[in-house]
Order: structure tokens, then sequence, then C-alpha cells
């Protein structure tokens, strides 16, 4: 029996139980935001919420996800509009992107506890690995996106997906009606 | 390549009788391209498709009827950036609005050849070889192959010209176009935001002439644009990769989803001339979604339904290989570097005065130091798409050597490039890594044998086992101090492996890994010491390169060689500083008087960082580097806390000339210190029976949020030619951190990792 949730929709994988939900959701569901990066845990790029909790996903099979309700990246917002997603693209915080799923993931369950944490809060809740070095801009990033949770600031925001051309060439001068 | 050159490849072998790789390789390079000559075309049309509302404008630049400006970049984006900057040296010369501009990959074209990268990489070999004729040889070479590279920070430096040509051109065109309509001189025309204006009132939008513009002549002379107003280039431009990394739409190589798609792990057995032995299917199959063990000379791939159950059935399928020749061990490492000191092969590389009669008899101060090879550990492991059918090839992969790529999967399946297509994907993290191609190879293998579509990423454990690291290195290092406490005599020998030489062999001459490895020890080569060159004025000073074989397949890496050389020098300069009882920033200013632009850094980050003067007890370290153009100046604050590293700042001033995007370059630097910082803390492994002695992630002993501290990057304003920042970050973190610990300890650090070995 392998029914849960993911991203608000009932699912149940017709796959060996013990497959890492990792796996179900790349493969089977093709929802390829979370990556995998080591399968033992400790890079984090696999990172989805699970009943509340930041997951790394290669570590948990299907079997003992029965019944629970499973957000990954592309469940988080429809539409960017996370303030962690604002923010990483206002601070310029991603390199080559491939940990930045895991990261927002992990970020965002800590922020839905904590939309204040201190330093040692997110050094605690944030143990996943980047190659590129976003380190540096990481803290400061998830400070601000608390920042806009709590109302006390605004970032300007990053394009939604799907943007139709008419309504491009309505905002941007340079565009013309295709 | 496209057709016509492919051609006229294939009528050489015919005629002459040897096959492509001969004519081409090292020494037979010259002869190649002499007969070679008459029978390439010189000049080259741009290949790119278009829709039917796009206009070639040049190889750089499309435009559609609607104003969208698309770029085309031939350089792998791997998170530095290059699919921004590359974008907006051209937005800006074309006068665009930034929200209007978007990025496609380049096809394979001798246009986009990187003959900057191929020069630097081939020079030293090659300029012996061929005298002054060397840097044009090489230029010929890397054009007809369409050496399309990505690395060593060369994309700005080698296509900020063309792009902003590219830009120039197309705003020409376009100011023609509408000249045309409005009956007017196009010079008084000009574009600004993506807005064609006649100077006055009347305004036409880009896409409304684009179709137009591709029928205008250019003139003689490109006028570049004048004028600060609305520009582009200097701004802190948002990165045009960014969206879809965000919300994990983003598809790398390993979320490519074709119809019917299969899923293959791969094994390739240990380090070294290993052969596959034998593998027993029968286990495998009871793994629900299992399909096939596909078995090559030198792998076993099981491939499945979704990946984890691929790689579980090849774990249970338990591949077994022999290993030809003694196994790798660091032992055996060490044992190779120390051995070839005393080889016939080391030769004196940079020599300034002479160091003998100053050496002789006097006081020599020596120091040995020794360097491990660091992982490159990127979190995307090695990853490949491929769909084989009768008449074509497609992969998807990132790679930063394209058309070598291209060239090695159609050579592996027996058919013309010409029907390979290679979709270039964004790496998710490469630092060097994908230059090499072999996942590539491998998939399309896979795949014809499925007759269906295949993805093959490598596990975290094979990508560790071959992730072809950078090159360890000994070295024995002796200097002489003055009475003023001056350097007046600095003499290094270092012995290691030449990593890019090995890497080259591997993708441009097929080469297998251990092969390149034994063939590239015998020569010595300024690439493997690239980084000892000192950026001081000495009076007297030599570098001695002791090529080694260590059996230890090496790659292309984030700073290549400049990684050992600046932990080496670096901490010896600081030793001699310490020895002479000057304050380490005042012993390296003394010293750089021909060097305005370090000495800058480096009075720039003692300010920054609140310099104590290196005094004992202060937890402070220095270092600097230079190298591809860029000045960098470190300054650390580092302790040992219960036996673990802990460095809880790192202060850094950069020149890397004008940026077109400052916050990107930052970006950059940001992300070779964290790279430096890995390497100072970890990101090595220990070898024993050719095998890595761990290979999770865990105990890598990479840096985590936890362990990084206040991290500030300062670029020094400068009008010089700009330099990729990708690199100058990494070299000096290292010595830095090992300077500032001697002042808390006491104690010298000459390994690296800097506590491997204590």
């Amino acid at each position: 029996m392998t029914k849960f949730t993911v991203n608000d929709r009932p699912v149940q994988y017709r796959m060996d139980p013990e497959t890492p939900l990792l796996w179900a959701l790349r493969d089977a569901s093709n929802l390829t935001g979370a990556k995998y990066g080591c399968g033992t845990g400790d890079c984090g790029a696999c990172t989805v919420d699970i009943d509340g909790q930041a997951v790394r996903s290669c570590q948990v099979s299907i079997r003992e996800t029965e019944g629970r309700f499973v957000t990954t990246i592309e469940g988080l917002s429809p539409d960017r509009g996370h303030p962690l997603q604002q923010v990483f693209a206002a601070d310029n915080v991603s390199q080559c992107g491939y940990c930045v799923p895991g990261m927002i993931m992990a970020a965002a369950v800590l922020l839905k506890r904590n939309n204040d944490p201190g330093d040692e809060e997110i050094d605690a809740a944030i143990t996943n690995i980047c190659r590129c070095g976003i380190y540096p801009r990481l803290r400061g990033a998830i400070r601000r996106a608390g920042r806009i949770m709590r109302g006390e600031e605004q970032v300007e925001a990053a394009p939604p997906p799907g943007v139709k051309p008419e309504d491009a060439a309505r905002t941007v001068p340079a565009l013309r009606r295709p | 390549m496209g057709r016509a050159p492919r051609k006229a490849a294939d009528r050489i072998e015919q005629l002459k009788g040897v096959n492509r790789r001969t004519l081409l390789v090292g020494a037979g390079a010259s002869a190649g391209l002499l007969l070679a000559w008459g029978i390439w075309p010189r000049t080259y049309r741009p290949n790119l498709n278009a829709a039917p509302d796009e206009t070639v404008v040049n190889a750089f630049l499309k435009i559609d009827n609607a104003g969208r400006i698309i770029v085309i970049v031939p350089q792998s984006e791997m998170g530095q950036g290059v699919t921004t900057l590359l974008p907006q040296i051209l937005a800006d010369e074309l006068g665009a609005d930034w929200r209007t501009v978007g990025v496609q990959s380049a096809p394979i074209s001798p246009l986009y050849a990187n003959t900057l990268l191929a020069k630097q990489w081939l020079a030293s070999d090659w300029s012996r070889l061929m005298g002054g004729a060397g840097d044009w040889a090489i230029d010929q070479y890397a054009t007809r192959r369409a050496l399309m590279l990505t690395g060593s920070g060369t994309s700005v430096p080698m296509f900020q010209e063309a792009y902003r040509e590219a830009g120039a051109a197309a705003r020409v065109l376009l100011c023609q176009a509408a000249a045309a309509r409005w009956d007017l001189p196009w010079e008084s025309c000009d574009i600004s935001n993506g807005i064609i204006s006649d100077g006055g009132q009347r305004t036409l939008k880009i896409g409304e002439v684009a179709a137009e513009a591709a029928d205008f002549d250019l003139p003689e002379i490109l006028p570049f644009r004048q004028g600060q107003a609305d520009r582009l280039a200097g701004r802190d431009l948002p990165r045009l990769d960014t969206p879809s990394k965000i919300d994990g739409s983003h598809n790398f190589a390993g979320d490519v989803r074709l119809p019917d798609m299969l899923f293959a792990s791969i094994r390739q057995g240990p380090i070294g001339d290993a052969v596959l032995a034998k593998v027993n299917e029968q286990p495998a199959k009871s793994v629900t979604g299992f399909l096939k063990l596909v078995r090559n000379e030198r792998w076993v791939a099981a491939v499945a339904t979704n990946w984890w159950a691929a790689n579980k059935a090849l774990d249970l399928s338990d591949p077994v290989f022999e290993l030809r020749g003694p196994p790798v061990s660091s032992a055996s490492i060490d044992a190779a570097l120390e051995g070839a000191f005393s080889g016939s092969a080391g030769q004196r590389l940079y020599s300034q005065g002479d160091l003998k009669p100053l050496f002789d008899n006097a006081t020599i101060l020596a120091s040995e130091f020794t360097v491990a090879s660091g992982l490159h550990l990127a979190l995307e492991p090695m990853c490949a798409t491929a769909r084989v059918s009768d008449d074509m090839v497609e992969i998807w992969m990132p790679t930063q050597a394209p058309a070598l790529a291209r060239a090695a999967i159609a050579d592996a399946l027996d058919v013309g490039e010409g029907s390979v297509t290679l979709y270039p994907l964004h790496a998710g993290g490469s630092f060097g890594r994908k230059m090499d191609f072999e996942a590539g190879v491998q998939a399309a293998l896979i795949a014809r044998e499925m007759g269906r579509s295949v993805q093959l990423l490598w596990s975290r454990l094979e990508d560790v086992i071959h992730d072809r690291p950078s090159a360890p290195a000994h070295a024995r290092m002796a200097a002489k101090l003055g009475r003023n406490g001056t350097i007046e005599g600095w003499l290094a020998k270092v012995a290691a492996p030449c990593a890019m030489t090995q890497t080259w062999d591997r993708i441009a001459h097929g080469k297998l890994p251990h092969e390149a490895s034994r063939d590239s020890a015998r020569t010595s080569t300024r690439l493997a010491v690239a980084g000892m060159e000192l950026p001081y004025a000495l009076p007297n000073w030599a570098v001695d390169h002791y090529p080694a074989d260590t059996g230890l397949p090496l790659g292309f890496t984030r700073a290549n060689a400049h990684l050992h050389g600046a932990f080496i020098t670096e901490s010896f300069i600081d030793e001699l500083a310490h020895q002479a009882g000057i304050e380490a920033l005042s012993f390296r200013i003394q010293m750089l008087g021909g060097n305005s632009r370090l000495a800058r850094c480096l009075t720039t980050v003692g300010a920054m960082g609140g310099w104590q003067g290196g005094i004992e007890g202060s937890g402070q370290g220095l270092a600097v580097h230079v190298m591809n153009g860029a000045y960098a100046a470190v300054m650390v604050e580092a302790a040992l806390d219960g036996g673990k590293l802990s460095v809880g700042r790192i202060v850094a001033a950069i020149d890397g000339g004008e940026q077109v995007n400052p916050d990107i370059a930052r970006q950059q630097v940001e992300s070779g210190l964290i790279y430096g910082l890995a390497l100072a803390m970890g990101a090595s492994v220990p070898y024993a029976n050719s095998m890595p002695a761990r290979a999770i992630l865990r105990r890598m002993d990479l840096p985590r949020l936890a362990d990084i501290g206040e991290v500030t990057v300062e670029l020094i304003r400068s009008t010089a030619a700009p330099a990729g920042l990708g690199d100058i970050g990494a070299p000096p973190v290292a010595p830095a951190i090992a300077n500032a610990l001697f002042t808390v300890t006491g104690q010298r650090f000459r390994n690296l990792p800097i506590l491997s070995r204590t």
C-alpha cells in the first residue's frame, strides 16, 4: 500500500514499496525538482516537506510515506511567489541551482515554524550541501524571507512562469503583440 | 562542425590512410595542418536554426518579430553566470530592454571555438614544437575542430568583443531599417530600452523592423554605442537562469523526460586499467522494474524503469573487475611523487637571475609541502540522457567541450558526427569535471543496446571513485634571505602530474584514463606548476617541475594547478616573512614594486579586514594570488576548535578589471572562496586498493552553512580588461588559513587539506 498525497493530489505508486520517495517523485511522477546528490541523506538536494517536516526524500521509502502529505518544490507555490523564492531571486543567491530546491524546502519548513529564526536555528535547519558556495548569501536571504512573511519588507517580484506574450507586451514597451 | 568540414576530413582520411585522430594530435599536428589547409573552408556561416518569425542577425543573435532578443551562447552554464554575462554585453551594445533578452545554446560550429582556452591549454607544448607559429597553429586547429570549450575563466575575455560587435551590428542594421522607413540617414537613429528612435518623436519597436534589418549591409567600421544613459553594462542585472532554478522547473540532464525512457546506473570498477571480469544477472532479476544488464569491456550498466531499481539491480549483480597493473593507493601516490624528484624528466620551467652562486655555501631556509588531490564533488553526478535511432543520435548532457563530446559519441557508435545532435544543458555544478564526457558516450551505447531512450545517472559512489580530481603535489622549497629581510633567492621544486594534459589526452585524443595518466608522466609542463609563477619582483628565482605518474587519473579543475601553486608559494612566503622578522603584509608589499594592482588588493584587504600584523594569537592570515588577469588578496581569521578547523571570517579584495555584472562577479569570488575553504578542510580522500577509502558525502569534510562565518568581497574599481573571476577566489584561501593557524599554534601547516597529516 503506497497511497499518499503529493502536492495536494492523491497518488498511489505501483512500485516496490521500498523505493525511496525521491525516485517515486522523480521517475514515476516526473516531479524532478527534488534532486539526487548522494542517496545517503547528506546533501539535502532531495529535501521535501512531509507533514510539516523537512525530510531527505532519498531516506524514506514510499511504504513509510503511506497516508502522509508530501509537498515538493513544485507544490511550494504556483508562481514562484513564496518569500524564499522571491528573495533567492532578489539577492541573486542561486548559482548552478542544483541544490536550490532542497535548500528552499528546508528553509521553508524552518520559516513555517518560526519566521524570525536566529543564526543558530538557521544553521541547525540548513545542513544541506552546496558546492558552488551560495552559503555567504544564505542566512541573510532566509532572514529576509522571514521579514517578508512578517510583513516588514517587500521585494521586487521575480517573474512568474507562463507569462503570455500579450501580457508581456502590455508591460514591456519594447515588445510587440505577436 | 558542419557538413562540409566533415566531408573534407573524411577525404583526408581516405587520401592519406590515417584517421582523424592521428592527423591532428600532438607531433602529427603540424603536418596535418599543412595537408588540411587547402581543403578546409576559411570562413564559416552561422548554422543557426530560426523559427519563421525569427531573424538570424549573426552567429550570436536572433531577433523575433515580437522584439525578443535571443542571444546564442556557446559556453556551458555551470552556475558561473555566463548565460547572463555574454547576453548582457550584447544587450548593452544593442540598446535592448533586459526584460526582452533570452538565451539559446549554440550549435556546434567553428564560429564558437574558444581559441583563448585552447592556447592556454596547448601553448606550452605546441610553441616548443612549432616555434613562433605555435599560436597561429593552435588558432587554426581550435577553429577548424570547432573547439568549443568552457573553463579557466576564459568565456568573457574570449567572447566579449564578439558579443559587443554582434550587438553593435544589430543596432546598426535595425537603425538602417528604421531610417529607410523614415527616409533619414541611419546615423541619426539610436536604440534605447529596445525602442528605435529618429532622435526626435518617431519611434519603432525592434520587432517591427527585425526582418527587414537582415537585408542591409554593415558599414566598414562598426560604431560602438556612445553615452552612458540606459546602459546595461556594469549593472547588477538579474541572472537569466534564476527563475527556473528557484521553482524546480529547470531541467538538468537527469530531469529530461522522454517518452518510454528507461533509467540506468553504471559500475566501472576500480581506478586504473580495469576490465569487467564477471557479473551475475540472476539476483538482479528479482528487482521490480529491472530490465537488463548492458555489458561493456570496462563497465556494466543496469537498466530499469526507475533509477533506484537500476542501481539496486546493479548492486545485486555484484560486478567483479580485473585490475591490470598495480593498484593505486595514497602510499603509491606519495611514493611516485617523491620518486619523481630523482627521476630524469624534471626541468626548470621558470628562471630569473642565477641561483647557483647565491645558494652555494649560504644559509638556506627550506620547507616541504604536500597537497592531496582535491575532489570536484559537484552535487549533480555525471549524467546524460540519450535517444538513438537508426539515423539519429540525440544526447542531452552538460558539457564543457561539446564538439569533442559529440565526436567521441559519434566515434563510439561508429556514425558520422553529423548524425549526432548534442543538446547542451546547464551543469549542476562542475568545477571542471564536465570537461570529460564519458557519461554521454555510455548513455548513447546503452540506449542503442536497449532500443529505447535511456537516462544514465552515475551513483554518488561511482562519481567519487571516478572523480578525476585535481593534481596531488609535493614541493621542496628553498630560499635565501638577505640582510635587510628581502628574499634574495627562491627555488621551488615541484613534483606533480599534469591534470590538464591528462584531461586533454582523454577528451581530444580518446585515451583511457590510465593511459592518459601514464603517458603524461614523461614531460614537464608549465601547466602543472602554473600557480607558482611569482607575482613578486625577486632578483633570483626558479621553478622546477618533476612530472610523475601517480596512477590516479586527474582532471580539469577550478583553478587547476593554481590550487597547489598558491598554497605552496604563499605558505612559504609567510614562513620567510616570519624568519625575516617582518610583518607579513609589508613583507609582501615591499616585493610588489611593479605590481600595483596586487599591492592595492593587499592594502585594501588589510584595511577592510583590520589586519593586526599577523601577531601571535591573532588568528589572522594573508595570502595573495594572480591568475589569468585577476588579482586577489585574501585575509582570514581561523582557529582550531577542539581539533577542528574553524574559519570565522574571510575577507577578499579582488581586481578583475571592468566587470559587466558586478554582483555576479562578487558571487563568483564568493564561490571560489568557499571552494578554496572546502579544499582546506577536506574535499579529498585517501586511496587504498585502487578505491577511495571513503565515498559518502558526509565524510568528505565539505563546509556546510554552520562552517561559514562572515564572508566579505570587495571588488576594486578598475578599467582594465575584464577577467573571469570563477577561479581566483579558490587558490589563496588555504594558504591564508595555514598562515592564520601559525599565529595561534606556533606550528606550520604544510599539508593540504590542512589537518590531513599534521
